[in-house]
């Protein structure tokens, strides 16, 4: 590291040790460094440009090089815990009921861990890899697809009947993590912008895209089913303009989405709605633009405000 | 005055209300359940000096709000009116005579003209102790019972209502009854007092009849107490220390013809005006809990709390929570307004938060003040 990316990262590290951002989850942190960074870019440039930091340099490249070390710092904490979920939230013994290869579980994680650091190389990819990071990590899923086995209705139905998922529960529960967690992979064939700038995290893409990303990560995920990695990229894709999106992957959609704004331990106001059913509503009155299947969203409704989530 | 010693006297005086309303009850309490003359004495003398006590706070308090030109503001919207109502009268009317009487003697009740406007006086003492009961209000307005000033108003201004309205209602009504010469139970503890009196005055020439009247009065009246002849007790339903130890000022009455003095017994009567007292009492307590228990959490719920999470969902970028509608209230117009919210507002606010420039930010500048402040050094 050169010594000006030592002093960037002195600063970076001053300000992720405030205490203000110390419950976020790493991606979390990043995003909200990197937007105060743009917000507050005037009254930190004196600060920033004094030989403390980095002397003579103008905003643009003091931007760039306080993102390179955000990103380098937050590594060092994201890759171990991408690990850990990898190792304990998911379950790959579901891919064999996906074809027929005879591969180890420990195959499919190293070969998702190492697509994973390279997908975090692209700066759109860290922002929106933040939802279903958060959504792993909180296990957002699980209790939602316990539910819906209980009703027995849409969700269930589309799961076993229209996709056809012929798994346990369990085995559903970690299809969908795996295709929220490889949701992103389509962030490594777009264009990367200019340091510290952001796409708009809520876009749908194009079911074009989707076959050429496809075709194009098949060749990097050589492992990986086509079902799953059809389910992750086509979470990517409005229901609206695709009905025929797997189940798997508008959970997973709907899920990542949700864990954007997700809050461990939100105390809830007396007078206001719970957090999950909040979310839920409120998704239900946009759902075209963001793509969701209202009848799923109708359904975690319902199981959030029977649960009192 | 600083703000420290102000906050410090409101605290005494909220004690002293807290202890003057327990003085109260007690005070009533003692008089129905018998307890000795002496522990009432003290009940009375520190009523007494409670009513001094609020009448100087008064006083005070209007001296400060005449001098910064705001009596108009302090006697009305700041409840001075309670302040008043609930000291000066009581002193005049209540504390003040009976510490009177305990200082200088029971005479001074007997020099109030017959035995009917003894009873009257009397009665009035007892009612105006209502006047105390206000000082509720007072109280109310500084328990912080909700986060929202506007519930805790609201809930205030209704609770002073329904006290001041039973106050008025109970001094309006005795006040009434007692000038329309209503007859009630004065009226027949006063004429049977009396004919017992007159009968005896009657017969005080007649020793004989005078004794053996005496001897029947002894099995069937019981409120007669003494009857003295030239100043000389020729009956005396109890010794000298009984009388010290159970009566006190207002608790016996007294007749007079020539030489002719009788005593009776008016312990019955206050005994039913502190009944009536405890009941009113009772009934102010159990309004005042109303409103707190019953209808600030209504409150709450209707009016302050959708309220409440619509500002937060307004002033904070990352407060997405909806307003909970109760199906039994939703056409109400907090709840229209609620449902707005919810249904149109809140999924803009989600689809706006989509875009990076209104993503949420925790962190602010003043959080960095210590990497800023280092610059300026």
């Amino acid at each position: 590291m050169d010594n000006d990316l030592l002093r960037a990262a002195s600063f970076i590290n001053r300000l992720l040790a405030n205490q203000t951002l110390a419950q976020l989850p790493p991606l979390k942190r990043e995003e909200q460094i990197i937007q105060f960074l743009n917000v507050n870019a005037q009254a930190l440039y004196p600060t920033l440009s004094s030989p403390q930091f980095l002397p003579g340099k103008n905003w643009a490249t003091i931007l760039t090089l306080l993102t390179k070390a955000l990103a380098i710092e937050t590594d060092k904490l994201l890759l171990p815990q991408l690990q850990e979920l990898l190792d304990t939230s998911i379950d790959f013994t579901f891919m064999s009921f996906l074809h027929q290869r005879r591969i180890q579980p420990e195959e499919y994680k190293e070969e998702i861990f190492t697509f994973l650091q390279r997908l975090l190389q692209k700066s759109t990819a860290r922002t929106v890899l933040s939802g279903p990071f958060t959504a792993l990590s909180a296990n957002l899923t699980d209790r939602y697809i316990d539910e819906s086995f209980e009703l027995r209705q849409y969700i269930h139905f589309e799961l076993t009947k229209v996709q056809k998922l012929k798994m346990s529960k369990e085995e559903i529960k970690n299809m969908v993590k795996a295709s929220m967690l490889l949701k992103t992979a389509i962030y490594l064939l777009t264009v990367e912008d200019t340091a510290g700038s952001r796409e708009k995290s809520a876009g749908m893409v194009g079911v074009r895209f989707i076959d050429k990303a496809y075709s194009i990560l098949k060749a990097q995920l050589k492992l990986l089913p086509d079902a799953l990695l059809k389910s992750a990229l086509n979470s990517n894709v409005s229901f609206q303009e695709n009905k025929n999106i797997e189940a798997t992957g508008r959970i997973a959609s709907i899920f990542s989405f949700r864990a954007q704004s997700y809050k461990p331990q939100v105390q809830v106001d007396r007078g206001a709605n719970t957090p999950d059913r909040s979310w839920f509503n409120v998704s239900r009155r946009n759902f075209k633009f963001y793509g969701f299947d209202i009848k799923m969203l109708d359904e975690f409704y319902k199981i959030a405000a029977e649960n009192g989530w | 005055m600083n703000k420290k010693l102000i906050n410090v006297l409101e605290s005494v005086v909220i004690l002293a209300i807290f202890l003057v309303l327990i003085q109260t009850f007690l005070e009533d309490f003692a008089v129905l359940t018998g307890w000795k003359m002496r522990f009432r004495q003290q009940l009375m003398i520190t009523g007494f000096f409670f009513d001094l006590f609020f009448t100087i706070e008064f006083i005070i308090r209007l001296y400060y709000a005449i001098a910064n030109r705001k009596a108009f503001v302090y006697l009305t919207s700041e409840r001075g009116w309670i302040d008043f109502l609930a000291s000066i009268p009581l002193l005049m009317l209540n504390s003040g005579p009976l510490a009177f009487s305990i200082f200088f003697g029971g005479s001074a009740f007997l020099g109030l003209g017959g035995m009917l406007n003894l009873l009257k006086v009397i009665k009035a003492i007892r009612i105006a102790r209502i006047l105390r009961f206000l000082r509720i209000i007072k109280i109310f307005r500084r328990i912080k019972n909700t986060d929202s000033p506007m519930a805790q108003r609201h809930v205030a201004n209704i609770t002073a209502i329904g006290v001041t309205v039973l106050v008025f209602s109970l001094l309006i009504f005795t006040f009434l009854t007692g000038s329309l010469e209503v007859k009630g139970l004065d009226t027949f503890i006063f004429s049977h007092q009396e004919a017992i009196a007159a009968q005896l005055s009657s017969q005080q020439e007649n020793k004989t009849a005078l004794a053996a009247s005496l001897n029947i009065l002894k099995e069937t009246e019981e409120s007669l107490l003494i009857v003295k002849i030239s100043g000389k007790a020729v009956y005396s339903r109890f010794d000298n220390g009984y009388y010290e130890q159970n009566f006190g000022p207002g608790e016996y009455s007294y007749f007079s013809e020539g030489s002719f003095e009788a005593f009776f017994d008016l312990r019955p009567y206050v005994q039913q005006l502190s009944r009536e007292s405890l009941l009113f009492f009772v009934i102010v307590v159990f309004v005042v809990l109303s409103f707190l228990f019953i209808y600030s959490p209504h409150f709450a719920l209707t009016i302050s709390d959708p309220i409440h999470v619509m500002r937060r969902g307004l002033q904070e970028e990352d407060y997405n929570l909806e307003v909970k509608i109760p199906e039994k209230y939703q056409d109400d117009d907090v709840y229209q307004l609620a449902r707005l919210y919810n249904e149109k507002y809140l999924p803009l606010k989600a689809r706006n938060q989509g875009d990076e420039n209104s993503l949420p930010l925790d962190l602010e500048l003043a959080d960095i003040k210590d990497i800023l402040g280092e610059d300026d050094k």
